[in-house]
C-alpha cells in the first residue's frame, strides 16, 4: 500500500501559515538581534548519551532515537539549549564569556499518539551564557519585548523562581525525593494530592501552610501573598530579590505586562533561579518559556551561569495575522512567451508576479 | 471573559450539574437538554458541553474548555497537563485489586497476570508494590477474565463492590479512592483568573455545605 500519511505529531506548514511563521520569526529575531544576540545553528542529530548524561530526569520515551553506522544511539534534538551549551563548552572553550546566541530551529519530542499535540515545533530563542542572575532583567526585558512583538490580542509573562521552593524544602528538612514530589504537585496545582501528601510528611504547621498556599501565590498580589506565609528569613530574601526585579521592570515601563507565580516549579533538577512562561489568549499552552540554568555547564566540564528562553512559533499561527501580498498574474498565449517574460521581469521590480501560459489572444496583466 | 466548562456525561453528570445549580448557575439548559451540544448558562457568562470522561481531559489540555469536571479515575489514567484544583467529593468510588476466593493475586508466586481497563494505574500500583505483573487490557466486563482463567486478578473501579461479589470475586486491596475533580487549563488559569477563581470558590462553598450536611446526618 502507498504510504501517504504523516507520522504522528507531524504537520505540513502551507502557504499562509508559512508566511505567518516567517513574519513571526522576522519580528522576534529582530528583537533578539537588537539585544546583541548572534545566530547559531547546530545539527538536528545529537548522540543520545549527550542528552542522557546531562538531563538525568529526561524521559527516554520522549526522544526520537535511532542508530548510526557504528551502532551508536542517536537522538533528534529535543531542545536547542543543550546543543548550544555543547558548542560553548567545546568550540568556544578558549573564548571568554559572555556569549549571546539566538536560534530558530526545529526541535522534536515524542508525544502520546492521537492527542493532537505537535511532535515537531520550531523553537525561536536565545541563550545568554556566562552571566549570573544580575543579568536576569536583561533576559526578562528581552522576553517582554518579544511578547509585544508577537502582537497577540492579550498576553502576559509569568515569572517564578525555583529557588524559592527549593529553599523552602531545605528549610523544612525534606529529602530530595520529597522535595521534588512536593514541587511537582505544587507546579501542577494538584491541590487534593498535595494536601494528602503533606500530611504524610513531618512538617511544622508553618511549613505546611506555606506549601498549601504556594499554588495560589500568583497574579497581582503574588509577592505579598507569598510573604505572608514565609516561614524562614532565607525565603524572604528571595522574595526581596523578586521585588527588586519587579521594580526594575516597572521602571522600564513593563508594568502590567508581567505577573508572578511563586508556585511555578518545573524541572527542579535543571532550573536554578528565575523561570518564566509567556501566555497569549487563544493558545491553550505556554508559547514562550525559559529560565536560569546555572548548573548545566558543570556537567559539560565548563562551569558557567546561563539563562535563556524560546518561543514555539507553531503555536502562534492561529493568533497572529499577516497581510498576504497578492501577486499580479501575467497571462499569455504560447506565441507571445518572450514578450510576456519581459513584461513580468519589468513588473517584478515593483511587485510579485505569477506567469500563466493560457488560452488568451494577447498578453494580459491581472492585478 | 466567558468561561467554557466540559462536564462529564454519565455517572457524574447529575451530581455535578446539581452542584452548579446550587451555586446559583443557570444550568436548566443542561438538565433539560435536547440535542444541542453546547449549552449556554442562563445566568452566567458560561458555556457548557457534555463529553465523555477521557475527552474532558483532552478538551481542557488543549484549552478548548477552560475548566473540566471529571473523575479522578480518568485523570489517573490520562495525561497531566492541567491544574487539578478542587475535589468535589462526590461520585466517590475506589480502584481495587480483586481475584477469586483464596487466590490472592498479590500473594501468587510466579507470573502474575492482571486484567484491567486501566493499564497505567495498574502498572503504577504494581511498580509501587515492587511486584512484576503482566497487564492485559480488557474493555468491558473485566470481572469475567479471572473467572475464565485469563487472569489471576483484576484492577477495576467499584462503588459498592456488589458486582464483584456477585461474580464470586474478593477484594484484596484498595489501589486508590476516587471522586469528581475540577481541572483547569493552565493558560485559562492565568488569563481568566477572576472567572476561574469565582467558579472554584462557588463550588467549594457547596462542597463544604455538603460535608457539614453529611456530618449532621
Amino acid at each position: 500500500m502507498k504510504q501517504i500519511q504523516l507520522p504522528s505529531g507531524m504537520h505540513d506548514t502551507l502557504m499562509e501559515d508559512c508566511l505567518k511563521k516567517q513574519e513571526l520569526k522576522d519580528r522576534i529575531e529582530a528583537v533578539y538581534a537588537s539585544y546583541g544576540y548572534r545566530p547559531i545553528d547546530t545539527p538536528l542529530i545529537e548522540f543520545y548519551s549527550t542528552y542522557a548524561s546531562v538531563f538525568p530526569s529526561l524521559k527516554e520515551e520522549e526522544l526520537y532515537k535511532f542508530v548510526d553506522q557504528d551502532g551508536m544511539l542517536l537522538a533528534l534534538r529535543t531542545d536547542m539549549t543543550l546543543p548550544i551549551a555543547r558548542v560553548c563548552a567545546t568550540k568556544y572553550a578558549n573564548s571568554e564569556p559572555p556569549f549571546r546566541f539566538r536560534y530558530c530551529s526545529s526541535v522534536y519530542k515524542v508525544r502520546k499518539s492521537f492527542a493532537g499535540k505537535r511532535n515537531e515545533v520550531t523553537d525561536c530563542g536565545i541563550e545568554l551564557i556566562g552571566l549570573n542572575e544580575a543579568s536576569d532583567p536583561e533576559v526578562l526585558t528581552c522576553a517582554l519585548d518579544v511578547m509585544e512583538a508577537i502582537g497577540a490580542e492579550s498576553s502576559t509573562l509569568e515569572i517564578g523562581n525555583v529557588e524559592f521552593i527549593k529553599k523552602a524544602c531545605e528549610e523544612a528538612h525534606l529529602t530530595e525525593e520529597e522535595g521534588h514530589r512536593c514541587a511537582d504537585l505544587i507546579d501542577r496545582k494538584s491541590m487534593v494530592e498535595l494536601k494528602e501528601y503533606l500530611h504524610t510528611l513531618d512538617l511544622s504547621e508553618d511549613a505546611r501552610t506555606f506549601f498549601m498556599r504556594l499554588p495560589w501565590c500568583s497574579g497581582e498580589d503574588a509577592l505579598q501573598e507569598a510573604e505572608a506565609v514565609c516561614f524562614a528569613p532565607s525565603l524572604k530574601a528571595i522574595l526581596q530579590k523578586m521585588e527588586e526585579l519587579q521594580d526594575i521592570l516597572n521602571a522600564m515601563g513593563y508594568e502590567g505586562k508581567f505577573q508572578f507565580d511563586l508556585g511555578k516549579a518545573p524541572r527542579l533538577d535543571y532550573y536554578t533561579g528565575i523561570i518564566f512562561e509567556g501566555y497569549v489568549t487563544g493558545v491553550g499552552s505556554g508559547v514562550l518559556s525559559g529560565g536560569r540554568y546555572d548548573a548545566l555547564f558543570d556537567k559539560l566540564g565548563r562551569p558557567m551561569p546561563a539563562c535563556g528562553f524560546g518561543v514555539k512559533l507553531d503555536l502562534l499561527l492561529d493568533v497572529c495575522s499577516v497581510t498576504v501580498e497578492k501577486e499580479a498574474v501575467v497571462r499569455f498565449p504560447k506565441n507571445k512567451l518572450k514578450e510576456a517574460y519581459q513584461l513580468a521581469k519589468d513588473l517584478r521590480k515593483e511587485r510579485l508576479v505569477q506567469l500563466v501560459c493560457g488560452d488568451v489572444e494577447d498578453v494580459e496583466v491581472i492585478l | 471573559m466567558s468561561l467554557s466548562i466540559a462536564l462529564t456525561k454519565g455517572r457524574l453528570e447529575k451530581t455535578t450539574v446539581d452542584m452548579l445549580k446550587e451555586c446559583g448557575y443557570g444550568v436548566d439548559g443542561v438538565i433539560h437538554k435536547n440535542r444541542e451540544l453546547v449549552i449556554a448558562d442562563t445566568v452566567k457568562d458560561i458555556r457548557y458541553f457534555l463529553v465523555k470522561s477521557n475527552d474532558c481531559i483532552t478538551y481542557v489540555e488543549h484549552g478548548v474548555a477552560d475548566v473540566g469536571i471529571v473523575g479522578k479515575d480518568t485523570l489517573m489514567e490520562g495525561g497531566k497537563d492541567y491544574y487539578e484544583m478542587l475535589d468535589l467529593e462526590c461520585g466517590k468510588c475506589r480502584f481495587v485489586v480483586a481475584g477469586l476466593k483464596d487466590k490472592n493475586p498479590l500473594h501468587k508466586v510466579g507470573h502474575i497476570t492482571i486484567g484491567t481497563k486501566y493499564p497505567k494505574i495498574t502498572q503504577e500500583y504494581f511498580q509501587k508494590k515492587g511486584l512484576d505483573a503482566e497487564i492485559i487490557k480488557i474493555d468491558g466486563s473485566v470481572e469475567l477474565s479471572p473467572l475464565l482463567g485469563l487472569c489471576d486478578g483484576i484492577v477495576d473501579i467499584t462503588e459498592t463492590g456488589t458486582t464483584l461479589r456477585e461474580n464470586g470475586l474478593v477484594i484484596y486491596d484498595t489501589v486508590a479512592e476516587v471522586s469528581a475533580r475540577v481541572i483547569v487549563n493552565k493558560v485559562s488559569f492565568k488569563m481568566k483568573k477572576k472567572e476561574v477563581m469565582q467558579l472554584l470558590q462557588d463550588l467549594e462553598r457547596i462542597v463544604q455545605k455538603n460535608a457539614s450536611r453529611n456530618q449532621s446526618e
